[in-house]
């Protein structure tokens, strides 16, 4: 009954005035509420994603202080001193005028090393060569997390104040991505807590299968260097200091290196973990040319530059995988990569160089979990 | 996993087809008595739960994927070799001691993740 007085089906006028009322409701609610319903699903989405957002910079937070605390002096408030770090920022250089700008940007990057350093020195003292370097990664991924979560949180509420769609669809569009980076940060955290080796690791792994057994010294800023003979050819093989969770200067390594055989190098070859794309294989094994490094810039800049200054040629060998595979702990594809790669640099050694020549092996990652 | 999804499609294709039998039957009925409109609104509640039924199944869960975390002892001398679980503390090239099989010195090759989906 109340669906037929709701509903009229009559000919009659009240029956049509009533219909009429109905279709004016909803040509009103799609006309003027349209893009309120929109914003509404979008807030939606966003809410829901900075919420969980929240969750993973609170239990990030959590993590790097049980962490801390084993390594900490009982008397001291870490809490409140690890919850202002998480604040850190780095300004980067200003690129208007490029001239120097590496330079600037690296003098910036070893100054908030250092800075990162001291504070763990500080809050962890009783934390050794190798966990002073796992904290400082659990820190860098702790600080990148609380990161994200203010960024997204932001745009959430500047959407909100200005009720603007524009803001709530970008933010809704780039959230699956913004949500799988917070992710494998999270994930990141935790396998550096274990101290195991992660995917980007694989660069270190191969250059400590190619110097196993030799000896070490070293060269740059966590960086050693290892004599190794292939085939008659003097191999110099770099990788980052393990097993602490450190990139080190290869760059700066392979400079040094350089110079010290006055540019009498024949061949350079770098490998590194590098981003697959949606639907290539995890662990495929690819070569190329260039310099295969993903620092912030200095790094891959001088060995750029001395390979230029001295017309050395460039070979990379680079590891497929996604990332959240790089900062995670390794798979096993990519551990079995490793072997191949190691098999390649070999070949590649004898097809490319003569007996007697210098060769550059440099094994670029994070070497976490892996020693030399 | 897929089966589940499967089993969602099929109810909500089997609601569907019974809300256009509804409509159809509506159809032979007078469009102005009770009955046309309570067959209708029933169809109408039929699509619904189609519709529901069907966005539930593509909300796919998740598996849990726990972390099985091997690491692979091998020794400097012999072609010795023995995977065990990750132990904290371990790290590549780190040496163990004496070898199981020969005198040399056993060491870790390897450590590496394999996926254990539950």
């Amino acid at each position: 009954m109340i669906i037929n007085q709701l509903f009229p089906s009559g000919n009659d006028i009240p029956s049509t005035l009533i219909n009429l009322v109905w279709l004016i409701l909803f040509f009103s609610i799609i006309l003027f509420f349209n893009q309120r319903i929109q914003i509404w699903m979008y807030q939606r989405n966003a809410e829901k994603a900075t919420m969980k957002l929240q969750l993973l910079a609170e239990k990030s937070k959590e993590e790097t202080l049980k962490n801390i605390q084993n390594f900490a002096l009982e008397n001291i408030d870490i809490k409140s001193q690890i919850t202002s770090f998480l604040e850190f920022f780095t300004i980067e250089p200003v690129d208007k005028d490029p001239f120097g700008v590496l330079n600037r940007l690296e003098h910036i990057l070893d100054s908030r090393r250092e800075r990162i350093k001291l504070f763990i020195s500080q809050i962890a003292p009783k934390a050794g060569k190798v966990e002073a370097a796992n904290i400082e990664d659990i820190m860098e991924a702790a600080i990148a997390l609380n990161f994200i979560f203010k960024i997204v949180r932001h745009f959430l509420l500047l959407g909100k104040k200005t009720k603007s769609l524009m803001i709530f669809i970008q933010l809704d569009m780039q959230l699956p991505l913004i949500m799988k980076i917070a992710e494998a940060y999270y994930k990141a955290l935790k396998t550096f807590s274990s101290g195991k080796p992660i995917g980007d690791g694989l660069g270190p792994l191969v250059a400590s299968r190619l110097m196993f057994g030799s000896p070490k010294q070293v060269i740059a800023e966590d960086i050693v260097c290892s004599e190794v003979n292939i085939e008659n050819r003097k191999v110099y093989v770099i990788k980052a200091e393990g097993p602490g969770g450190v990139v080190g200067k290869p760059g700066e390594a392979v400079k040094r290196l350089v110079e010290s055989f006055e540019g009498k190098v024949a061949r350079i070859f770098m490998i590194d973990a590098a981003s697959k794309l949606e639907g290539e294989t995890t662990g495929e094994v690819v070569e190329g040319v260039g310099a295969a490094i993903g620092d912030p810039g200095p790094e891959k800049y001088k060995i750029e530059e001395v390979a230029t200054k001295y017309k050395i040629p460039l070979d990379a060998i680079i590891c497929k995988m996604d990332i959240e595979e790089a900062l995670t702990t390794m798979k096993k594809e990519i551990a079995e990569a490793a072997d191949l790669i190691v098999n390649k640099i070999k070949k590649a050694i004898i097809e490319r160089t003569k007996e007697g020549d210098i060769v550059i092996v440099a094994g670029i990652g994070n070497t976490i979990g892996i020693a030399q | 996993m897929n089966s589940n999804k499967n089993k969602f499609t099929l109810i909500s294709i089997l609601l569907v087809l019974g809300a256009f039998i509804l409509f159809l039957l509506s159809s032979f009925i007078d469009q102005y008595s009770i009955i046309n409109r309570i067959i209708m609104f029933i169809g109408l509640i039929l699509l619904m739960t189609s519709w529901g039924i069907y966005f539930m199944g593509l909300k796919q869960i998740k598996p849990q994927i726990t972390e099985n975390v091997i690491t692979v002892i091998a020794c400097k001398n012999c072609d010795y070799r023995e995977e065990r679980p990750f132990i904290e503390g371990d790290y590549v090239l780190k040496e163990l001691g004496s070898c199981k099989k020969c005198s040399g010195i056993s060491y870790i090759h390897a450590i590496y993740l394999v996926p254990v989906k539950k």
